[in-house]
């Protein structure tokens, strides 16, 4: 219950205070959140199994965030940063539709 | 995807982990979970986790539908962006100034057109004076002659129109006939006739032109003024500032003569 309040509350904050993202960052933004939620999806399906420990939680969550901005960040650099994030997008676009549909499974028995 | 598609993102913890759970459905997990709140560590920190995710995806979300598709965009794109742009308006400053040039060009003939107008018109009034088919005005004399004894011949009044044409008058009107280049005088003393319409004493002169020539080239000596004096006629020259000439004749097409020039 607490984490869901913590997502919400998140979401209000960046809608509400509006805080501007250093250019730096910024390329990195879109990957990073997509791969976070990749970790929140296996999260909850690890938690429907039964086998969440919140220590992996946290670190599956910093390290695919960290890897996924090395990867454009790389990317960038070897000058193939548009293919590159458009790959990350799509293979953690494939385990996200994994994770939801072991949820599903949990959740709705079919 | 298949549901045999077994990859778990997280791996499998030591059994000790999960006796307690271990006989609980993931639906009862997920409900003891979410109610009631608890206050755990693990709850903490998703908790924290996952504001940060929300943080992101607002943001992220913010800036993507605040500055349209440029502030997303990669670097090589922004500089196609860019390119295209640059020839665009390239193109479209080309197209402003050929239709500049164009603009103009139209102005300068329809300003040529207006001024040959112009000229057309004012060129049509000059001959119309001539021709005695406009009405004309400007200084000049009335020259009035009366004639108690009818004694006055046409050809003392032809005399007259010569004498005031050789002063350089420049339109002339005996009482209501406007004089011009083939005007002729005909009949006998006290009727003459002007252009084949009679006139009748006192005959009345209205000349435009130089005042100060018309003047003495009727009243040198041994001229009209004498002459028509000597056949006791009384012959009066008034200059003035405004004489009008209205009296008009029709333009008449000459049927041979053609214009030479083109």
């Amino acid at each position: 219950m607490i984490a869901v309040l913590g997502l919400v509350v998140g979401v209000v904050v960046g809608l509400l205070i509006r805080p501007e993202v250093p250019a730096v960052v910024e390329p990195y933004l879109p990957i990073a959140v997509v791969a976070a939620l990749d970790a929140v999806f296996g999260g909850l399906r690890a938690m429907l199994d039964g086998i969440f420990v919140d220590k992996v939680f946290v670190v599956s969550f910093l390290s695919n965030v960290v890897v996924a901005a090395l990867i454009v960040f790389l990317g960038d650099k070897l000058g193939v940063g548009a293919q590159l994030s458009t790959g990350v997008v799509v293979v953690l676009g494939i385990r996200i539709f994994s994770n939801a549909a072991a949820i599903r499974r949990h959740v709705f028995r079919a | 995807m298949s549901s045999e598609d077994f990859t778990p993102h997280e791996p499998r913890q030591p059994e000790a982990a999960r006796t307690e759970t271990a006989e609980m459905t993931g639906r009862q997990r997920l409900a003891a979970g979410l109610w009631p709140p608890r206050v755990t560590r693990a709850q903490l920190v998703v908790a924290l986790l996952l504001f940060v995710l929300g943080l992101g995806l607002a943001i992220q979300v913010r800036s993507t539908s605040d500055d349209g598709a440029l502030r997303g965009a990669r670097q090589e794109d922004l500089v196609r962006i860019l390119d295209e742009l640059d020839d665009r308006s390239q193109r479209l400053e080309d197209e402003k100034t050929r239709l500049d040039a164009q603009r103009r060009e139209l102005e300068n003939s329809s300003n040529q057109a207006e001024e040959a107008r112009k000229q057309t018109e004012e060129r049509e009034r000059q001959l119309g004076v001539l021709a005695g088919t406009v009405a004309a005005e400007g200084p000049g004399i009335t020259f009035t002659v009366e004639d108690p004894l009818t004694a006055v011949e046409p050809d003392k009044l032809l005399d007259t129109i010569q004498e005031l044409r050789a002063a350089g008058a420049e339109a002339i009107q005996v009482n209501d006939v406007r004089v011009v280049a083939d005007s002729y005088f005909s009949g006998r003393a006290g009727a003459v006739e002007v252009d084949g319409r009679k006139i009748t004493a006192p005959y009345r002169f209205q000349v435009i032109g130089k005042p100060q020539d018309l003047e003495p080239a009727l009243n040198i000596p041994g001229g009209i003024v004498q002459t028509l004096e000597k056949e006791q006629a009384t012959a009066t020259v008034t200059r003035s500032e405004k004489i009008v000439v209205d009296a008009l004749r029709p333009a008449e097409r000459p049927d041979y003569a053609r214009s030479s020039s083109q």
